[in-house]
Formats: C-alpha cells, sequence, structure tokens
C-alpha cells in the first residue's frame, strides 16, 4: 500500500512546492529590476554556500556540525527518496539496493543532525526565534525517521508486507508530515523557506563581489550602492517594500531568524528600538502583506523598557515603510526610530551566515527618510544643512579648517602640487581632542621623513556622515568636490587617521570617479617601521587593550596592522571578548551620536564596560569618533588614547639625527668610492 | 567701633610734653583721629623726618588699601567726595532759543528710561545738529507715555515733545506714528533718528519712512562727512555720509545720509559735557482719532527655563555633580536662570536632550554661565567659549571647568545652590519692599 | 497655569471660523554667514514653518528677484519643505521688487502674508513688509513668535520680546506679518520636493533700484570696541581711567569657604553683570 501512497505523497508535495515556488518569486520581482547573469549566478551558488556560507556558520561549531549532518542529509534524503520511493528505484537487487542502503544512512545521519537541533532548544536561547521554530526539529525528525522506517522494506530488512495498513497509513502520516515541512513549507513560507530563498539568495546576491577571493581585486565589497540622481524618475531610497530590488527581497526571506545579527547588535544591546532580525522579518511581512503578529523572536526594544508589542505593525509591499509623520500617530512596517538606531557598524552582516545585507537595506530606507520626507531627527537635518553650507558637519567656518595647524608648519598640496602622501585630516581638525592625534601623526610622519603634503582649508568633510544619514545627494556633491581637489595634484596615497575617510575615499569614491591608494594611519606606520623608519623606545606603561573601529576592522578587514604597531612598541594586548571582527561598536558610527535615539543605556558605556573587562589601563584606539564616544564615558577606568599618540611617544628623538648623520656618511662614502 | 573716642591718658600726657621724644609723632596720631585727615609725616626727636607708612593711603573700593603718591586722594574719605560732587557741576549750559532747524529723536525709553542707545542716539543727533556753530539746530525728542527719566537735559534733548495718554500704552504702532506724523507735519524735521532696536525704533522708525516716503538709512553705525560734498554744502545734510550694516549684518553700506536715519548702538558718543534746557513743546492741533487695527492683549508669562539655550543671557547649568536634582531645580527657579546640562546629565535623563550645552548639544552665548557639578569635557568647553563670564560650582579644584571659570567655587554644591538661593531671595525681598516704600 | 507661549499646536488645535484662510509667504534667497553660499533664508524659511504649522491654511510661496543658478538653489530649498510649486516673479538683476510684490498681492488677496524681518542679500534694511503694507493700506506687525489662531477675520498673535517674553496681539486681515529668529526653527528641506517642484512664473515689469547701485557696497568690517567712556576732567583721571588694568585674566578661585561666602561671591557676580532681575 505504501507503494502506491508515497510517490502520491512525494509527487503532490513536489508539485505543490513547484507552484508555492512560482509564487514566492512573484513576491520576489515586486521589487524593482535588478539584472544579473543567472547562469553564472547559478554556477557560483555551491562553491558560495560550502565556503563563504560554512564559513561564517562554522564559527559556532556545534552548529555548524549539526546543519551539516541534518542538511546534508536532508538533501540526501531527498534525492534519494524520490528515486527510491518516488520512482521505484528501491529493488534490493543491483543498483537500488546500494541506493536503498544510501538513503538509510543519508536519513540517519540526518535524524541524529535532528537530535542536536532539537538539544539546541531545550531550552532556546533567547536570541532563537520561537513559533513554527519549535515544531522544526519535530519535523526533521519526523521526516527523517519516517523515511528511514519506510526504506527498511526496500533493502530487505524487514519483510516487504510489514504489519498491517494501520501502521502503513501511520508511517505515510508521518512521512506525511515531513514532506509537509520540508518540502511544501519550504515555498510555502514555513521554516525551511531559508533553504530555498538562501540558496537562490547566494546565487543572485547584491554583491556578487563579497564572496570574491581576489586579492586587489573587488575584494570584499562594503560600500553603499550610488543612487543615480541624474535620473528624475529613480527612486530616491526605499519608501514601500516593492522599492527594494527583487534580490534585496530574496534576501530577506532567505533569513533564518537564528538571530546571531541580534546577538551582536550594539544598539539592541543598548535597548534601542532595533532588532536586525525583526527588521528582516518586518521586511519579509512588508513584501508579502499583513501584520508582524506573528513574529516569534524578540520584538523591539522599548525606550522605557521592556519591548514594543508585537502585532501592531504591518503593511503591503506598496504601502509606506515608515509612516507619515504627519499621519495622525499612525504605525506603518517600522517606526523611523528603529531605524536611526543603526550605528552602521555591520556586527549583524559579518554575523549573519545567510549573508543577508541588513545595513544596505536600512540606509535604503533612511535615503527616502532624509530625500524625500526631510525627516532625519534630532540635529540631523542642521548637520546635513552645515555639510551642504560649509562643508563640515559642525557649520564651522571652512576658511578656519586649517587653523590648528597655525604652529606646525605643514606642508600644502596648493604650494608643493606633489608628494608622496597626501595626508587627510577629517574633519576632526575642528575638534580640540583630534587635534591631539592629528599632532601626533605629524610628528611621527616627520620622524620617519615621509614626504607628505595636506590639502588645508582645500580639503571637506568626506560624505560619510551624510551618506549614512541617507543624504545621498549630499553625500555625492562633497565627493565630487573632492574628487576634483584632489585630481589637481600628484600622490602616491594617501594617508588618513579616520577610518571613516578611509573608507568612504577608498571604497565609495570609486563609484564617482575617484580611484586611490588610501591608507589608514595604523597600516601606514606598521609599514614604516617594517621598513625600519622608525625607532621606538619601548613601552613603559601599564596594560593596554586595543578596540578595533568598525570601518577599518569589519569594513575593511584590516585587523593585524594596528595589533602590529601595538607589537613594535612592545606592547601585547589584553584582548576583549568582543574584538576582531567581533569588536563591538562605539556607537558613534552612521550618524548615531547625531539622530541620538534613546536607549536603556549607551552604547559607549557598554563598550566601556568590555574595557574594564580585560583590566587594562589604556585603550588604543584608531579612530577619532571611537576615542570621542569612548572618552565621554564617565568614571572610565582606562585612558583612551590614539594608535598615533602612543607611537608619537614612543619616538627615539635622536633617531632622526642618527639617521641624517648615516645619510652624510653614506653619500661621502659614494663619493669616496 | 572706629567712631568710639577712647581715650588714652598716657598719649596725651606725651602729647603735652614738648620735650618727650615721641611727642612729635603722638601729636601726629592724635591729629589724624581728630581731623580725620592723616598726617603720616613728623620730626622725630633726632631731627629726622619720620613717617607712618600705615597712616599713608586710603582704603580702595575692593577693600585694599591703596597708596597715591600724587596725593589727590590721599584724604578722600565718604563725607569728602560727597562735598565735592555736590560742588561743582563744570558742564556747559546750552540753551538754543531759535534754532535753524530740527533734528527729532524717538527714544525707547524701555523701562521708562533712556537706555544706553537712546543715548548714542541722541548724541548721534547733536552732531547732526551742532555741526554748523553759527547756525545751531535743536534736537526734539518725542516721548510716548509716562517715564521716570530725570537727566533729559544732559543727554542733548533741547525741546521735549511729551505725548501721555492710554493710546500710547503697549504696542501702539499706529497711535505713535499717527503722533510722529503730527511732528512731521509742524515741525517738518531736518532729520528723523531713531535706535534700530527691535520693537523700538527699528518698528516705529520703518512704518514712519513708509508712510512718509523717504527711503531711510538702517543700521546706521557711523556718521562721516564726506570730503567730496562738504565743499559745496557745509553743514546741509548733503555733506554727511552714512555707513550702515546690510544683507542680515554681513555687509556695510556707505551712502548719503537720508532724512530718516535708524542707528545701532554706539553709533556715536553720547553727550556728557554740555547739558540743554529739555524745553518743553505742544503740538498745535490735537492728534486725531486713528483706527486701531492692532491690539494689545498684554504680556504672557513665559517660564525663564523654557527660553532656547541660543538666546539665554544667564544659565545655570547642571552636570553629573549634581545629586540634589529638586535643589537644582528650584535654585534656577528663583535665580530666573535658564536652565542647561551638560551631555551626561543629559544621557542619565535628568534633563531633556533640547537643554545640552556643548559641541555636540547647543553653542550657548550668555552673559553668565553657571556650572554646577561639570567637569568640563572638552567638548562642553568648546560650547560655552562664547560665553562672557563663567562660574563654577565644583567640588573638584582639578577639573578643566575651574580652570576655564572667572569664579571657582569649591564645595559641595547643593550647600552653595542653598546658600546662594538664600541670599537672592532676601535680595527679591528687600527690592519689593524698597519698590513699595517708593 | 500661565500660557505656555512656546506651544505650537494652539494653533492646529482651534477650529476656524471662516473656512480656509488664504496665506501667502514671501521668501527671497538667503545667504550662509560664514561662506556666502546660496540657501534659504533663515527667517524666510522660519516663516514658511510658522505657515505649514497652521492646520488648514494651504500656504503659496510667493518670490520676486532675479532668476540664475544661485537664486533657483535657494528657491528650490523653499520647495524641499514640502511644496509642489512656488510663483515666480521674475526680474532682472538689481530690480526693486516691491511693485511687482505689491500688484501680485493685490491681485491674489491673500488673507495674512507672512515674511522674514530682513533679507539676507542686498540693502537687507528689512523696509520691504512695510512699503508692501503701506502699499497695500493692509496693518503690519513684527517679530512674530506664533499665530495662536485665525478666526473672523481677525488673526491672534504672539509677538516676541526681548529675554524670551512674548506679547499677545490681535490684528485685522488681511495683515502682513514678520517673523523673527525667535520662532520655531524651520523644518529639514528634502532633495526630492526640491528637485520636483515648479515655478510657476508671473510676469511683471522690472523697475530698477537706481540709488542702490550708487551705494558703496563692502563686506562688514568689524566695528571698533568702544572705550570706556572717561567723564573726568582732569588729566590725571583720564590717565587713570586709561591704565586702568584690563578685566579678566586668572579666574578667581575660592577653596575652603563656606557655603555662605561661596554664594556670596557668585551673588556678588551675578549683580555685577545685571543677570538677577
Amino acid at each position: 500500500m505504501l507503494d502506491i501512497l508515497l510517490p502520491i505523497l512525494i509527487f503532490s508535495a513536489l508539485a505543490l512546492a513547484a507552484i508555492g515556488a512560482l509564487r514566492r518569486v512573484r513576491l520576489w520581482r515586486q521589487g524593482r529590476p535588478s539584472p544579473v547573469p543567472i547562469a553564472k549566478s547559478l554556477a557560483a551558488m555551491p562553491r558560495r554556500y560550502l565556503v563563504d556560507l560554512h564559513h561564517v556558520v562554522a564559527r559556532d561549531k556545534y552548529i555548524s556540525n549539526t546543519h551539516v549532518a541534518t542538511a546534508g542529509g536532508f538533501v540526501a534524503a531527498a534525492v534519494l527518496m524520490i528515486l527510491v520511493h518516488g520512482l521505484g528505484l528501491g529493488a534490493s537487487e543491483g543498483l537500488g539496493g546500494v541506493l536503498g542502503w544510501l538513503l538509510l544512512v543519508a536519513s540517519a545521519c540526518m535524524f541524529v543532525g535532528s537530535l542536536f537541533v532539537a538539544k539546541r532548544r531545550r531550552p532556546p536561547p533567547p536570541r532563537l526565534s520561537k513559533g513554527p521554530w519549535m515544531r522544526l526539529p519535530k519535523s526533521l525528525m519526523a521526516f527523517s525517521l519516517g523515511v528511514f522506517v519506510i526504506t527498511l522494506p526496500s533493502v530487505g530488512v524487514l519483510p516487504a508486507d510489514l504489519g498491517s495498513w494501520v501502521l502503513a497509513l501511520v508511517l505515510a502520516g508521518i512521512v506525511a508530515w515531513g514532506l509537509a515541512e520540508m518540502v511544501f513549507g519550504m515555498t510555502w513560507g514555513g521554516p525551511m523557506k531559508h533553504a530555498f530563498a538562501g540558496a537562490l539568495h547566494l546565487a543572485f546576491h547584491r554583491r556578487p563581489e563579497r564572496f570574491s577571493t581576489q586579492e586587489g581585486g573587488p575584494g570584499r565589497s562594503t560600500g553603499l550602492k550610488a543612487l543615480d540622481l541624474d535620473d528624475e524618475r529613480a527612486p530616491l531610497g526605499v519608501g514601500a517594500p516593492r522599492d527594494f530590488t527583487w534580490n534585496q527581497l530574496l534576501g530577506f526571506d532567505a533569513c533564518v531568524q537564528c538571530g546571531r545579527c541580534e546577538a551582536a547588535c550594539p544598539a539592541f544591546a543598548a535597548g534601542q528600538p532595533l532588532n536586525p532580525k525583526k527588521l528582516i522579518q518586518d521586511m519579509v511581512v512588508g513584501m508579502v502583506g499583513g501584520s508582524d503578529a506573528h513574529y516569534a523572536g524578540s520584538p523591539y526594544p522599548a525606550p522605557e523598557g521592556g519591548y514594543k508589542p508585537v502585532g501592531e505593525h504591518g503593511g503591503d509591499p506598496h504601502g509606506p515603510i515608515v509612516a507619515h509623520p504627519f499621519a495622525n500617530g499612525g504605525t506603518a512596517l517600522v517606526d523611523a526610530e528603529t531605524l536611526w538606531s543603526c550605528t552602521t557598524c555591520r556586527a549583524c552582516v559579518e554575523e549573519c551566515p545567510m549573508m543577508i545585507e541588513h545595513v544596505d537595506a536600512i540606509v535604503d530606507m533612511r535615503r527616502f527618510l532624509t530625500l524625500e520626507r526631510g525627516n532625519t531627527p534630532n540635529k540631523g537635518g542642521e548637520v546635513l544643512d552645515n555639510l551642504i553650507a560649509t562643508d563640515n558637519p559642525g557649520g564651522f567656518d571652512p576658511g578656519s579648517r586649517f587653523n590648528w595647524a597655525a604652529d606646525q608648519n605643514l606642508p600644502l598640496m596648493a604650494d608643493r602640487q606633489e608628494a608622496d602622501v597626501l595626508l587627510w585630516l577629517g574633519d576632526g581638525a575642528f575638534d580640540m581632542r583630534n587635534q591631539r592625534t592629528l599632532r601626533a601623526l605629524v610628528k611621527v610622519l616627520r620622524a620617519a621623513e615621509v614626504d607628505f603634503a595636506v590639502l588645508g582649508n582645500e580639503e571637506r568633510d568626506s560624505g560619510d556622515v551624510a551618506r549614512r544619514l541617507g543624504d545621498e545627494a549630499t553625500f555625492q556633491s562633497l565627493a565630487r568636490r573632492n574628487i576634483a581637489t584632489l585630481s589637481r595634484y600628484r600622490f602616491t596615497h594617501i594617508v588618513t587617521c579616520d577610518p571613516h575617510s578611509f573608507h568612504v575615499l577608498k571604497n565609495e569614491y570609486g563609484a564617482l570617479g575617484g580611484h586611490y591608494s588610501v591608507f589608514h594611519h595604523s597600516t601606514y606606520i606598521a609599514e614604516l617601521f617594517d621598513s625600519g623608519r622608525l625607532n621606538l623606545k619601548a613601552w613603559k606603561g601599564g596594560s593596554v587593550t586595543y578596540h578595533d573601529p568598525c570601518y577599518l576592522g569589519r569594513y575593511n578587514g584590516e585587523y593585524e596592522a594596528p595589533r602590529r604597531v601595538l607589537q613594535a612598541l612592545g606592547i601585547e594586548v589584553k584582548e576583549m571578548a568582543r574584538s576582531g571582527y567581533r569588536s563591538r561598536c562605539c556607537g558613534g558610527g552612521g550618524g548615531a551620536p547625531i539622530t541620538d535615539v534613546p536607549g536603556k543605556r549607551r552604547i559607549p558605556d557598554m563598550r566601556m564596560e568590555d574595557v574594564n573587562e580585560t583590566g587594562a589601563e589604556l585603550v588604543a584606539v584608531g579612530c577619532p569618533q571611537c576615542t570621542a564616544m569612548l572618552e565621554g564615558v564617565v568614571n572610565a577606568s582606562a585612558e583612551v588614547r590614539d594608535i598615533a599618540e602612543l607611537v608619537a611617544e614612543a619616538l627615539n628623538e635622536d633617531s632622526a639625527q642618527d639617521r641624517a648623520s648615516r645619510r652624510a656618511q653614506q653619500s661621502e662614502e659614494a663619493l669616496v668610492s | 567701633m572706629k567712631d568710639d573716642l577712647r581715650r588714652d591718658p598716657r598719649k596725651e600726657w606725651i602729647a603735652r610734653n614738648r620735650l618727650h621724644p615721641d611727642h612729635q609723632r603722638v601729636l601726629a596720631e592724635l591729629g589724624q583721629l581728630e581731623r580725620g585727615a592723616a598726617s603720616a609725616e613728623w620730626l622725630g626727636p633726632n631731627g629726622l623726618t619720620r613717617r607712618d607708612p600705615h597712616a599713608v593711603g586710603f582704603i580702595g573700593p575692593n577693600g585694599l588699601k591703596r597708596i597715591d603718591r600724587s596725593g589727590a586722594q590721599q584724604a578722600a574719605t565718604a563725607s569728602d567726595t560727597r562735598q565735592r560732587g555736590a560742588a561743582v557741576d563744570t558742564r556747559q549750559s546750552i540753551n538754543i532759543e531759535t534754532p535753524a532747524f530740527v533734528v527729532a529723536v524717538v527714544p525707547d525709553m524701555s523701562g521708562g528710561r533712556l537706555s544706553s542707545q537712546d543715548r548714542d542716539v541722541l548724541g548721534l543727533a547733536r552732531q547732526l545738529a551742532d555741526a554748523d556753530p553759527a547756525r545751531p539746530g535743536a534736537v526734539l525728542a518725542v516721548l510716548f507715555g509716562e517715564h521716570k527719566e530725570d537727566s533729559l537735559g544732559e543727554a542733548g534733548i533741547d525741546r521735549l515733545l511729551h505725548l501721555e495718554g492710554d493710546e500710547f500704552a503697549g504696542y501702539a504702532p499706529e497711535a505713535r506714528l499717527a503722533a510722529l506724523m503730527a511732528v512731521e507735519r509742524e515741525w517738518a524735521p531736518r532729520h528723523w533718528l531713531l535706535p534700530d532696536s527691535a520693537l523700538g525704533g527699528a518698528d516705529l522708525g520703518r512704518r514712519l519712512a513708509a508712510r512718509i516716503g523717504e527711503r531711510p538709512a538702517t543700521g546706521v553705525w557711523q556718521l562721516n562727512v564726506n570730503e567730496s560734498a562738504a565743499t559745496g554744502n557745509a553743514g546741509s545734510s548733503q555733506g554727511w555720509q552714512c555707513l550702515a550694516r546690510g544683507a542680515a549684518g554681513t555687509r556695510d553700506i556707505l551712502r548719503p545720509l537720508p532724512r530718516v536715519v535708524l542707528a545701532l548702538a554706539e553709533c556715536a558718543e553720547p553727550v556728557y559735557e554740555t547739558r540743554h534746557a529739555a524745553r518743553r513743546v505742544e503740538l498745535s492741533e490735537a492728534l486725531p482719532e486713528t483706527l486701531g487695527r492692532i491690539t494689545d492683549m498684554g504680556a504672557v508669562a513665559v517660564d525663564p527655563a523654557g527660553v532656547a539655550l541660543a538666546e539665554a543671557e544667564f544659565i545655570l547649568s547642571a552636570g553629573n555633580g549634581v545629586k540634589d536634582w529638586e535643589g537644582y531645580h528650584r535654585a534656577a527657579e528663583v535665580l530666573q536662570a535658564t536652565k542647561g546640562a551638560s551631555r551626561v546629565a543629559v544621557d542619565d535623563g535628568f534633563m531633556p536632550r533640547d537643554r545640552q550645552v556643548g559641541a555636540t548639544g547647543t553653542w550657548v552665548t550668555a552673559r553668565v554661565y553657571v556650572a554646577v557639578g561639570i567637569s568640563g569635557a572638552i567638548q562642553h568647553l568648546q560650547g560655552i567659549q562664547n560665553c562672557d563670564k563663567v562660574v563654577a560650582i565644583n567640588f573638584d579644584g582639578g577639573c578643566d571647568m575651574v580652570k576655564r571659570a572667572d569664579l571657582a567655587v569649591l564645595g559641595d554644591s547643593s550647600q552653595i545652590l542653598d546658600a546662594l538661593v538664600a541670599l537672592v531671595e532676601r535680595y527679591r525681598q528687600q527690592q519689593q519692599e524698597s519698590r513699595d516704600a517708593a | 497655569m500661565p500660557h505656555d507661549a512656546n506651544s505650537q499646536t494652539s494653533a492646529r488645535a482651534q477650529p476656524h471660523g471662516g473656512g480656509q484662510p488664504s496665506v501667502a509667504v514671501l521668501i527671497s534667497m538667503g545667504r550662509h554667514p560664514l561662506t556666502g553660499r546660496a540657501r534659504r533664508a533663515d527667517q524666510d524659511a522660519r516663516a514658511v514653518e510658522m505657515a505649514l504649522s497652521l492646520s488648514d491654511a494651504r500656504p503659496r510661496l510667493l518670490h520676486a528677484g532675479h532668476f540664475d543658478q544661485d537664486s533657483e538653489a535657494a528657491l528650490r530649498g523653499y520647495l524641499g519643505m514640502g511644496f509642489d510649486a512656488l510663483e515666480l516673479i521674475e526680474q532682472e538683476s538689481g530690480a526693486d521688487v516691491i511693485a511687482a510684490l505689491s500688484d501680485r498681492l493685490r491681485e491674489t488677496a491673500p488673507q495674512l502674508v507672512l515674511t522674514g524681518a530682513r533679507a539676507e542679500n542686498g540693502e537687507g534694511s528689512g523696509l520691504l513688509p512695510y512699503l508692501l503694507a503701506d502699499a497695500l493700506g493692509w496693518p503690519i506687525v513684527t517679530s512674530l513668535a506664533s499665530i495662536e489662531r485665525i478666526e473672523r477675520g481677525e488673526a491672534t498673535l504672539l509677538q516676541a520680546l526681548p529675554r524670551g517674553q512674548r506679547r499677545r496681539l490681535r490684528v485685522r486681515l488681511p495683515a502682513i506679518v514678520t517673523v523673527d529668529s525667535s520662532a520655531p526653527a524651520a523644518r529639514q528641506s528634502a532633495f526630492g520636493p526640491a528637485r520636483r517642484g515648479v515655478f510657476e512664473r508671473v510676469a511683471h515689469a522690472s523697475v530698477q533700484d537706481a540709488a542702490f547701485a550708487k551705494w558703496d557696497v563692502q563686506p562688514a568690517r568689524k566695528r571698533p570696541k568702544r572705550l570706556k567712556i572717561v567723564k573726568a576732567t582732569s588729566a590725571r583721571d583720564r590717565f587713570k581711567a586709561a591704565a586702568a588694568k584690563a578685566e579678566g585674566g586668572g579666574g578667581q578661585i575660592l577653596a575652603d569657604v563656606t557655603p555662605e561666602q561661596g554664594a556670596e561671591a557668585i551673588f556678588k557676580l551675578l549683580q555685577e553683570e545685571g543677570v538677577l532681575r
């Protein structure tokens, strides 16, 4: 009887899955077009899955092994089941026998995996979603166990006419449950949707460059996509779910609700109303239409404590994502403050095993709020007006940008026309604290006899803040004018002590025609030291830890150079629990201090606690924003110093003279010979 | 204490004994007591001149002893100065009987007195009136409503038109304009001068200019004689040029002086060397009834704590060191100060975000900035760099705010604030009493 | 409880008597004080904001002046506050716009005209609203902090006095009102609406401002700080005043004093500075 039932079950499940898949594809295609090479993308998918995705998943060994067993077992079992039970190739002799045995192995493997899946959820850690996800381990077991048992007769271990029709019906029921979850549910919105959408998402990812292994090629792409402002019909950012590109919508659908993003998000930890997982689920709700009542994970924190209730927000593909502020306090898919809580630190993107691009989506939605609604919160509007009128966020006279260096006698590009290194000072030039860092950096460069020059008053804000606040127009205006200024001079590299300028100059000016070789000062100092141009004294201070700036670390993958510099000073870095690619943001990125969404606590306070846990007396940083945010912590136990300051202090003052005399000697020798 | 007459029999005996070696010194000492004037020198027993350095000098206004070697102020005691002040007024008294022309000034009289800007504008009017000594003009001041000013003549006013009546009370630009039009008809002033001050002369002067069809010079801050034009037509208005601020204070416009002039503060030196008659004049005809389209419904109470930080002139700012928030808020209320806060106080939820002072909050330009329990992060100090006087109340004497402050009081902030509140309350009460008495 | 003068909601909450009041806002091209770049004029933008805060009024924007790249950028800034269009009376450079504006206002007959107190370009004398009021025969009220309500042909307004004080006025409509820097700040200008908005051109002949062209206009000089006026008559006293030590220098630090002594010192400083009222 099973012989008749099973093929019907299998093929009807497959047919329903195919219908579901078509419906799902139609949902995705509501998004804006974004051309992709289909065959090439599909061909690239297995590698992206097995290498890139597994690389992220493998950070958690338990779930990685579990996933290999369960997913591998399922894929093998599903294919073999179609062959053995669906097409009836399960004859116990010849090839069929081998297939049967293989199916047994695969389903057993899957069963073992599903046991571990179940164990992880007893009890589930807070970051995991509940609801349908709680039944998934049972469904996995039902499928694997059911398939295992129905395959036993096929390989002849049990007699074919085993038991009564009752048992057969029960078995068929179990298999049907498993099939429903695993095959039908995959395309009709069940938890297994992640496998279907995830596979296609990997293939048609919006940022295929991010999987590139090529050194010096496109590499890790982290820059935002530029808006085409010349096309008046092109939408300015994302106001409704259908304004996302179709592969962005596909990406949202791939979310497995593992909550790794939630665990990494600094805004969520600070009690600000943002949870990246919920945000992605809200986008799925918007794409499908409906309300967020079925969401079963942690909601957005409420500033007054607790969580925002679930079920009050909803939307549809054509409706607004954020309610209009004058629309009588109504709600839409998400509240604006959720979008403005993000520090754009990319901790979520780094952690996401499904390679979802949360930050880009948030900035896309911010673009709409800023460019179409003119609704950047708090000081956002003022900062953007300042950027437009004075080329710096503080509204200072652009003619006073270089005032801090009145005593430094810095060579100006306008006088020199060319230099080996163009030193990009950044907006920190207006900030009295950052001026100390700049002085230190100048001292280091002079000690190493670097041929450098600065733009002085010709420099402008790099456009980072404007872009993260969604003001693409101001970003592009600043960027184009900066590019025009830079094009007038000849230099080999740009060196800057601001990772935000570094990132924007290096990765985001390219789309507007500016291609430069840019170094963060820590990288450049490390190279100077390696080439023997710096003579450093040993560190005599106390213990030191290092805080990775997001825009240097996660955005640009530079974790080593700052540590190498500290090592060169003779410092043994006491690493924080959250360091390297898991470094916690200082709270200063993405315009977060400007939009200033209230939370239960401040992000820099949490980061300073991380520092305190190491017992370090000093935290080395490499970013003016991080310095400002961490120094703003009251009663901190550790001092905050920029790497450049540490190096400048450790310079051997006589080294420059030494080298000069050595060079004189060399030239004499040259004369003699 | 000092006034108690204490007798020293021994000194009196020495004073009678001309042969006593200390006779001269004691005489000097006693003489000082009796006459109230110091005689710090006497001839010593050996024929040397002796000086008592303690008897030299006087106690200055700050309680410090000052020594003036010129000797002029040596005996400057309180009674003495009073005599001198009353004795002579050296200012020249001027009375212009038949003026060649009239320069009309409409001072603001805010609070019933001439403001310093009013005095500057009157000084400017005198420049115009006195330009040709042979044919002096008269400065006519038009005053509305009651006033308490008693030095009108000293400020340079020759003629005074004092218009009283309910119709001029409060914001009554239409009635006042009608009165000025009557002056225009009666005296046809060569110039109209008004202070360019918000809601005062700035408003009235523009109304007047629009009504009489003269293009005024606004924001005038300097008056000078145009050399090239002056040669032909000395003394007349053609020779005058004015420098005026335009385009929201970003441009200086040099132009011939028109009939209607709205002048900024410090446009000219006020009058202080001459006294003028300030003779009262009246309009020959009664003012016509005006149709009032603007009704003043009175002042609206405003909480000083809610005034925008950037506008505030007196800020009481609280930081991390404030523990007694009730006391702080009460102090701000009693002092009628605008409330400010450091970033930390805002982050900790004690103060709203719009009260944050500093580079990341609001840049303030207060005349007095009192920082209570603020250690002075660099961003905060940047935000208050345009404040005139900074007062720090802090526990920690080593913090940056104390270094920045013009006056720093170290101690428990809540106790100091309480003491300050008590002082100010007493002061307010005294003021109230004196006002009631008057 | 005293009326909260800072509240903006009052205007919105009030029901209006006679339907939609028609409101026009006169806008001009602004100039950033530090960089001189074209922008929305600060006070005009506040006037637009005030007009937008009137609930059922549909304010119209009106500009008269020379139209070029700079002024277009500035005017689009106003459109970005949420307008589809603005009325533009194009004039020659250096034209006197009084006639153009008063003719247009007479034609369209709005109930209320809002504008900033003075322009950030040109003469900036702040005379324009007065001349318009005089030409149209309308009352004018200046230094507005907010509009409380408009009903039965009258507007109730709050006028800003120095030190954050307020005065309530009632004015018969139609009227011209000007807004100064104490009014609520203008909302952000958004790029999208600014780019889409259109200029509805109205023709009017230009009248050249001949007088202004003859004047000498320079960037503002820093004004000399007035020296202390010396009322003394003797040379010795004048010398003393001139040689008097300048104020300031190092700050005074009072340590180890009783709270009362500390408070006394602060009280004295507050009195000297005249901030105790």
